[in-house]
């Protein structure tokens, strides 16, 4: 594909789109740190790959 | 009493062989070659080559545990496969030459009733000049590639503390790489420790890959629902790179790699040079050197395996565009397609093609991921294969074949400790998308999910 003469870089394109990405906010950064939510989120995660690997055979 | 050979001992190749001797007990035989002495948790190497973990606790000896299980251990490599055996014998057989110090280089020939590939992938450096511990870039694919990196990694924090600016790349270094989440994990895992050395400010740090976006993995991508709307990886990733403040470069194949300097090419053609001071690129993957040979000794190794090396299985390798790929394509018994005893799991059996939409540069260089072996799948196909051989083995040859579907559950740690370290989690379920052709995010999402970094060990 030809690269635009005037548009962005595709090096450039990805830098764009990195520096307007969402950043979480300050609840997500302290949910983050939160033992008992990872421990629930651990657990409901390890849930749902057991539940993959029982569906994976048969 | 029948004779079930499995050549590797990795993720799946040590899973099948555990699993066949459960279900067969001491009446068969159940024999594994593998040419190292050792059992690697590869996964754990990206925190072996920050640091993080030493080679003891991520490889253990084999032998001990194969002779605790009745299980006869041959430390050896394969280096050829005889499906209908050979002038004196058509009971299937493999080659193979010891790597065991006890009896270096010694040949020997063993034959099998069932015999189950799980060689794993070659590490092809070769593919890209430059490439690789024993050339201009690091590795963290084997254990003794991650302690090497480890050592250069801590240089480079020490010359940071010193206050010197350091370039750190992390990423594929092949436009046809598979892999691209262990190159993700890396990153993070650098970048994290250098966040804990106090240099971060003095490092600057780039992701350099074969996808055509952040968030791609060589899955295509993933779409997941984040409270009531539906997000995908790409947004997700991007997000991860914003806040831990990592560059990247997207859609590259690496032409070759000189001492500080890698050398790219675009989709659209352009090419670029990354200078570095610390590079940690992963090679692409091939079937491991082995060659096939009918029983009067022709070779019939472009039968038995594809041109990437990887064994032919039970899928559909009929060239099709990407729009008419489907999850029907893959897999779903391992069996050979030339001999009903003999299977390939785990990376040694041949893709039908890639997940990710398929792309060349404007110069015609394929610059799209290989789709990704992990873990998860290479664990159930090894389990779906021992149970298939060993009901074959106990109801005869007529006894139904087991299916495994590709499923992935991959975490990622992005960095360690127990307060102020994170994670990413992915599940996928199947893995191979129901429709190709549905924009940049291809999956229904209910079943796929990615769960932001979260802190965790």
């Amino acid at each position: 594909m030809p690269t635009d003469p005037n548009g962005p870089s595709p090096i450039d394109s990805t830098a764009e789109a990195i520096a307007n990405a969402p950043l979480p906010t300050p609840r997500t950064l302290r949910l983050r740190k939160s033992i008992p939510r990872q421990i629930v989120r651990f657990f409901s995660f390890n849930a749902r790959m057991l539940r993959m690997v029982a569906k994976g055979h048969s | 009493m029948a004779r079930v050979i499995v050549m590797g001992a990795g993720i799946s190749g040590h899973t099948a062989a555990l699993y066949l001797k459960r279900a067969l007990g001491r009446d068969h035989e159940v024999i594994v070659v593998s040419p190292a002495a050792n059992y690697n948790w590869i996964p754990s190497n990206i925190w072996v080559g920050v640091g993080r973990m030493d080679e003891k606790q991520v490889r253990f000896p084999l032998r001990p545990v194969y002779e605790r299980l009745g299980i006869e251990f041959h430390q050896a490599l394969g280096v050829a496969i005889r499906p209908f055996g050979d002038k004196l014998d058509p009971t299937g057989a493999i080659d193979i030459t010891y790597t065991d110090p006890a009896r270096t280089r010694e040949a020997a020939r063993l034959r099998y009733d069932y015999l189950i590939n799980a060689t794993g992938p070659k590490l092809n450096f070769a593919a890209t000049p430059g490439l690789g511990p024993d050339a201009n870039s690091l590795s963290v694919c084997t254990v003794d590639h991650a302690q090497a990196t480890a050592k250069a990694f801590a240089e480079v924090i020490k010359e940071m503390k010193s206050g010197a600016h350091k370039r750190l790349v992390v990423g594929v270094g092949h436009g046809g790489c598979t892999c691209e989440g262990a190159a993700f994990e890396y990153t993070f895992n650098v970048e994290h420790e250098l966040r804990q050395a106090g240099v971060r400010d003095m490092a600057e740090l780039t992701y350099l890959t074969n996808e055509y976006e952040l968030g791609d993995f060589g899955v295509g991508g993933l779409a997941f629902d984040q409270q009531g709307f539906v997000s995908n990886s790409k947004l997700w990733t991007e997000s991860l790179f914003r806040e831990r403040g990592v560059a990247a470069i997207v859609g590259a194949h690496v032409r070759a790699v000189d001492p500080g300097i890698i050398h790219y090419e675009l989709l659209d053609g352009t090419t670029g040079e990354l200078p570095f001071d610390f590079a940690m690129l992963l090679p692409p993957f091939r079937g491991v050197e082995m060659k096939a040979y009918d029983a009067e000794g022709n070779d019939i190794s472009e039968q038995v395996f594809a041109p990437s090396g990887f064994m032919n299985v039970d899928a559909d390798y009929a060239p099709k565009p990407y729009e008419e790929w489907s999850p029907e394509d893959w897999p779903k018994t391992y069996q050979s397609v030339m001999a009903k005893n003999v299977f390939a799991i785990g990376i040694a059996f041949a893709p039908p093609h890639p997940i990710s939409r398929p792309r060349t540069s404007s110069t015609g260089t394929v610059i799209s991921p290989a789709p990704p072996r992990t873990g998860m799948p290479s664990g159930v196909m090894g389990r779906t294969v021992a149970e298939s051989i060993a009901r074959r083995i106990k109801e005869g040859t007529g006894a139904a074949l087991g299916t495994a579907s590709m499923g992935a559950a991959c975490i990622a740690s992005a960095g360690a400790g127990m307060r102020n370290g994170s994670a990413a989690s992915m599940t996928m379920y199947p893995i191979e998308p129901a429709s190709p052709n549905q924009g940049g995010i291809s999956r229904q999402y209910r079943e796929r999910s990615a769960s932001p970094a979260t802190g965790r060990s």
